[in-house]
């Protein structure tokens, strides 16, 4: 694969432009938010490293086209890595104590790679249903794992202990967590756009719209996809890093069951699959909507979710950024 | 071996077959309708659940019998299953295999929030004498609503056997499984064919639900569990194949039980997830299927 351009790559360069800017101005709008709604910086905090952990999603889901409803593995991963090495009782001296977080966290990134590689190559052989039945499976294995060790604290979960400062900030300062979390953010729609222009974006989008004739063209899916994987899980377990910071206390419950992959999924998809800001529209609508009705209907707040995958599964099936027509629309939606 | 350890081995078995005839039951349902419509249910523990509620809802107010409920609970689920098929399923057209995932992933949350709007997040059960009695077959105890329960499951896959294989229904039914197009050509009005088929599926996992009941808390996302082992179900036995449904059910059942009893009950959900894995990753095409059916 020389020249690795088999879609119609040769979309009018104007769009790109619009792209770009329409994700300067996201970013814009995330930076004023905690100077116009600093009381609500929790909001804020989640719904951007959810927009993060949907735009990691979406490389694998909406750029391979492989539909992962396990990514709350990666997100436990991430967390669960960090709290037990920065833990003095949980690391023995003798592997030299405690760990920083942000080296904890890249060891949980790459964990988290290392796990998608393996799970990758053993399933990517399989198509269709299989793929996504497996993610559920291997998901649901880690939070049995989780539950059942004493050493991740079981059932009850983890708090997180005392972290070091981070160039002195304090890691529980909520403005400080908002400004990791737009970083998060930022950092996936970078990859996201450098990933639309280079050589593995191309050959995905080649093997999501037909895999054969991919494979023709000298492309090998299965390898395309694991490194879609690969970077689609380290991303997300960064975000779980910082998810776990965020909550201070965790259990398998909130970060390992199927509800928080299929809302990471769902913000991807409702957002737009495949777009390039489509995920933060998701997550950003999800996020308020879900908010307003979890005031009005308590714990049935998911009604919503509910509503919306059915209505845009229905009537939107490019989600809200396929509403707005060539700008917006799924790269390579030629059917 | 001695005596002691028969005796506990046999009642380890039949708790974990019976057990399994429930999940073969659950399985089937879902089977039956990736055979016929290529797609994966996956809320299909949530219409179980709704069995549940249905059976719940009817014993708090009349005092009804469990078991009379699958009076009401089957053709509830039937309508329900057939309703959904032609005003969501039918109109994904050619998008119908992710589109499928994605709105019964919808539907799935639909009907579990609405469960718990309606009944509260409380698990809840009701009072039946029967419903912890047992009673004693060569030492080995015999749990009477799972001995009910896995003679309904009997009853009603003979039931969908016969349908399928002595009707007319049937017939029209197998040959949109095998070729739509052809059945479509033959004059089968295959639409109408794959809102039965949807609806039987939904019926089996209500009727599920009522036979669960008087064995199980009741709460809103009961279901979230069932549909996993429902998955696991029909991985084993093969995706889409009808008697790999029931084996692979009976299969869970017994590795359930087994390992719960003989290495830790606390990893009870994880040996099912973990043969799963196995069977998808060396036999995608089930432990007893010949071809992988193309999705």
């Amino acid at each position: 694969m020389t020249t690795a351009a088999p879609l119609p790559a040769a979309r009018p360069r104007a769009l790109t432009f619009g792209n770009v800017w329409l994700s300067l101005v996201l970013l814009a709008v995330m930076l004023l938010y905690p100077f116009v709604f600093g009381k609500a910086l929790n909001f804020g905090v989640a719904t951007l490293i959810f927009a993060g952990f949907a735009m990691s999603w979406n490389i694998l889901g909406g750029w391979a086209g492989q539909l992962s409803l396990g990514h709350a593995a990666f997100v436990g991963v991430g967390a669960y890595t960090l709290t037990l090495l920065a833990t003095p009782e949980r690391v023995p001296a003798f592997f030299g104590g405690p760990v920083a977080p942000w080296w904890g966290a890249l060891i949980g990134m790459g964990l988290a790679a290392l796990l998608a590689a393996v799970w990758g190559a053993l399933t990517f052989r399989l198509r269709g249903s299989y793929f996504v039945l497996s993610t559920i499976a291997v998901a649901l294995v880690l939070r049995l794992v989780a539950i059942n060790s004493s050493w991740t604290g079981g059932a009850e979960g983890l708090f997180m202990p005392e972290l070091p400062r981070l160039f002195g900030l304090d890691l529980f300062d909520r403005k400080v967590e908002y400004g990791l979390a737009f970083a998060f953010v930022a950092l996936t729609l970078l990859v996201t756009h450098l990933l639309r222009r280079s050589r593995l974006g191309y050959a995905l989008q080649a093997v999501r719209e037909d895999e054969d004739g991919a494979r023709a063209l000298g492309i090998d899916p299965t390898r395309m996809k694991v490194l879609a994987f690969m970077l689609s899980a380290a991303l997300t377990a960064l975000g779980g890093s910082l998810y776990a910071i965020y909550l201070q206390a965790f259990e398998p419950h909130t970060l390992l069951e199927l509800p928080l992959s299929v809302q990471i999924a769902l913000m991807a998809i409702i957002g737009g699959r495949g777009s390039i800001q489509g995920p933060i529209i998701g997550a950003l609508l999800l996020s308020v909507f879900g908010e307003v009705f979890r005031t009005v209907f308590a714990s049935a707040n998911l009604l919503i979710y509910g509503v919306l995958i059915l209505v845009i599964t229905l009537f939107a099936p490019d989600g809200i950024m396929g509403l707005f027509g060539r700008t917006g629309r799924k790269l390579g939606t030629a059917r | 071996m001695d005596q002691a350890a028969v005796t506990a081995l046999l009642q380890t078995l039949v708790q974990g077959l019976l057990t399994g005839g429930l999940y073969a039951l659950i399985g089937t349902g879902l089977s039956l309708i990736f055979g016929v419509m290529n797609i994966i249910n996956f809320a299909h523990g949530d219409f179980l659940a709704i069995g549940m509620f249905i059976t719940l809802a009817l014993f708090r107010t009349f005092h009804l019998d469990p078991y009379l409920s699958l009076l009401v609970a089957a053709p509830a689920g039937f309508a329900l299953g057939f309703v959904i098929q032609r005003l969501v399923l039918s109109r994904l057209g050619d998008r119908l295999n992710e589109g499928s995932i994605l709105a019964t992933l919808g539907l799935g949350l639909i009907i579990s929030n609405t469960l718990l709007l309606t009944f509260g997040a409380q698990p809840q059960s009701i009072n039946v004498p029967y419903a912890t009695s047992t009673f004693q077959l060569g030492g080995v105890q015999v749990s009477i609503p799972l001995l009910i329960a896995g003679l309904g499951t009997v009853a009603a896959i003979v039931g969908l056997n016969l349908l399928l294989y002595r009707t007319e229904l049937g017939r029209a039914i197998r040959a949109t499984a095998q070729n739509p197009l052809g059945a479509e050509l033959q004059g089968v009005k295959t639409g109408h064919i794959q809102a039965i088929v949807f609806g039987l599926g939904v019926a089996f996992a209500a009727i599920a639900g009522v036979l669960l009941m008087p064995l199980l808390y009741a709460f809103p996302t009961v279901g979230e569990n069932y549909t996993t082992k429902a998955f696991i179900v029909t991985v084993l036995g093969g995706l889409g194949n009808l008697p790999g449904a029931v084996v692979g059910g009976l299969v869970l059942g017994v590795i359930e039980s087994l390992g719960a009893f003989y290495i830790s009950n606390n990893y009870r959900d994880a040996y099912g997830l973990i043969a799963f894995l196995l069977v998808l990753l060396l036999r995608p095409e089930g432990l007893f299927g010949r071809t992988v059916k193309r999705v």
